[in-house]
């Protein structure tokens, strides 16, 4: 038996063949080549920038990078991130499967409307809530606090991580729970050790959507903080490259250095990423 | 008493305990803000408390009227069409073709190829807005290459009104294809092998494997697609807003800038603002039914 039918040339047309790998290629140039334009430019003096946009530096130099990173405040921003990153993403976490063991395994009426309320949840645009969001963070006292961010960043990662919690716990067998049951144990405990760690792949992909959502996140943050000390890396980014929008050497530093983090994480955990995107990307 | 206790069962606490967190949050930051700026929307209220003013009055839909005799609503309204037209026309058949010959093994490279297309997706849109804003300058590459081909040409990209937008299209583009490949490659996946092995046995070429099998059994896939472009073409702001900040003259405005703008810039505008974020859900809602409805109707089966 062949594992796999060999395809022929001729099967697949030239012309054909020709177009798709020159569609590989320009999207390759494309990310590649502004990226290595973007790491070069940093290494120029801003002199040498303006006689010299394309080329390799005749002087390389790295005194870009230190400048940036003070100038933009990078240590606040990357622990910003991080705290928002992580703390939002370990309470969707458990919140979602919080409420995914209740409505896959608990007996409810009131499940089709509540579980119901989340799967719409995927559909609304965040942009389309937001200037109703910054009117509640100022009317609570919540604007330009921790909170006041990590609480909407909770709601907007729920109704995903709710769907396919709910999903792969209903895949977990009634028995599981029955027999613990009959053991005596409560369903607090149940979920505790018995369904939350069976449930670790699908925390996983949500871990992987929700930083990647989280880390890059840049219009609620905008919106509902002004103080230097909550600012993330891409609003820190975005005023720093908009204040020094002149200052090209410097400004591709912060562009760069802020680069750096998603593109590691992605080629750490490609395959995770790519599994979690088309777990998320669910029928509407 | 005997009732109460029955009905208040071990299972009902726990049901109430495990979901109410989730709910609360959820309700509080996305279902209730939705209601509430339809309520505003509806209303004069422009800061301040909202509960017991006495200055907030209920004026009907006076800020939708306003909404659609503004300019830059048309504007903001236009370019979301086409956004929504590149990312359905163009991210999707293109995202399909490249899942196609990497699924099919068409291709070399396909791993290479797979991590640099899906790439764009995962740096922050702020950064790629700053990147690519650099590359179109004036004093970016791109005028470089096109002076070496043309001397003497003028970069007017971000000044000409009607040209502004192409380069942000084209960003998008790029930027999302690698979305839809990943999608796409998924479910491509979830095809038996062993019915596409027997369909070549018996003689079939490619392109009846393609139309036959793998198109017909992707078809909820491209809904969902379709779907997903729909309303992220709607979400279009972070890339715009670094990109152009809707400039020139607002000629690259998308409704989530026009609202951002009417709310945040110069004086604020709140119950116009309110007025276009209702009428974004709305669209959005629409948008998606008529998707569905056009399933339904060319049904495709699954």
């Amino acid at each position: 038996m062949m594992k796999q039918v060999k395809i022929r040339k001729s099967d697949f047309h030239p012309v054909l063949r020709a177009f798709v790998y020159l569609m590989a290629l320009v999207f390759t140039v494309l990310t590649l080549y502004p990226l290595l334009w973007l790491v070069i430019s940093s290494l120029k003096t801003n002199t040498e920038f303006q006689i010299n946009i394309l080329g390799w530096p005749q002087n390389p130099t790295l005194n870009n990078y230190p400048t940036a990173w003070r100038l933009a405040k990078f240590d606040t921003l990357f622990l910003n991130s991080l705290f928002f990153t992580t703390v939002s993403t370990l309470v969707v976490i458990g919140l979602s499967l919080m409420a995914g063991f209740a409505f896959a395994k608990l007996r409810s009426k009131a499940t089709p409307f509540l579980h119901g309320s989340f799967i719409m949840g995927i559909l609304l645009t965040l942009q389309s809530i937001m200037v109703p969001l910054f009117l509640m963070s100022v009317t609570t006292g919540l604007y330009d606090t921790r909170l006041g961010v990590l609480i909407p960043y909770v709601g907007m990662g729920l109704p995903i991580g709710v769907y396919l919690c709910t999903e792969f716990i209903k895949s977990i067998p009634d028995s599981v729970v029955e027999s613990a049951r009959i053991d005596g144990a409560s369903y607090f405990r149940i979920f505790a050790s018995i369904v939350a760690p069976m449930a670790a792949p699908v925390a996983v992909t949500l871990a992987i959507l929700n930083v990647s959502g989280v880390w890059n996140e840049f219009m609620l943050i905008n919106i509902l903080v002004s103080r230097d000390a909550l600012r993330t890396l891409p609003v820190g980014i975005h005023k720093f490259s908009g204040a020094l929008a002149s200052d090209h050497g410097r400004q591709f530093a912060a562009l760069t250095i802020g680069l750096v983090p998603m593109v590691v994480f992605y080629l750490l955990f490609r395959k995770q990423i790519t599994k979690g995107v088309s777990a998320g990307a669910i029928k509407g | 008493m005997k009732r109460v206790i029955q009905w208040w069962t071990e299972e009902r606490r726990a049901y109430l305990l495990l979901v109410l967190p989730a709910v609360a949050v959820y309700w509080a930051v996305m279902a209730f803000p939705t209601v509430f700026s339809f309520a505003l929307s509806l209303t004069n209220y422009n800061g301040g408390p909202v509960f017991s003013n006495p200055n907030i009055k209920f004026v009907g839909f006076e800020h939708y009227l306003r909404m659609f005799r503004d300019q830059y609503f048309w504007i903001s309204l236009k370019n979301n069409t086409l956004i929504i037209l590149v990312s359905v026309f163009g991210q999707i058949p293109l995202g399909f073709l490249f899942a196609y010959v990497i699924h099919r093994k068409l291709v070399k490279f396909r791993g290479f190829f797979q991590t640099i297309i899906y790439l764009p997706c995962v740096i922050s849109t702020i950064i790629v807005g700053r990147l690519w804003r650099s590359f179109f300058s004036p004093y970016g590459p791109f005028t470089e290459f096109m002076q070496k081909f043309q001397p003497g040409w003028e970069n007017e990209l971000f000044f000409d009104p009607k040209l502004a937008i192409v380069p942000v299209l084209f960003v998008i583009l790029w930027m999302y294809t690698g979305t839809y490949m990943i999608i796409f490659l998924a479910n491509l996946q979830k095809i038996d092998p062993a019915l596409i092995e027997a369909a070549r046995i018996d003689g079939a070429t490619e392109w009846q494997v393609l139309t036959r099998i793998m198109l017909p059994s992707l078809s909820g896939v491209i809904v969902t697609a379709s779907i997903l472009a729909i309303s992220g073409s709607l979400k279009s702001f972070d890339l715009l807003f670094a990109m152009t900040a809707g400039n020139p003259a607002r000629r690259t405005s998308v409704l989530a800038l026009y609202m951002y703008d009417t709310a945040f810039k110069h004086s604020p505008k709140y119950p116009l603002a309110n007025a276009i974020s209702v009428f974004m859900v709305m669209l959005s809602l629409v948008l998606i039914l008529l998707v569905k409805l056009t399933e339904a109707k060319f049904g495709g089966r699954e």
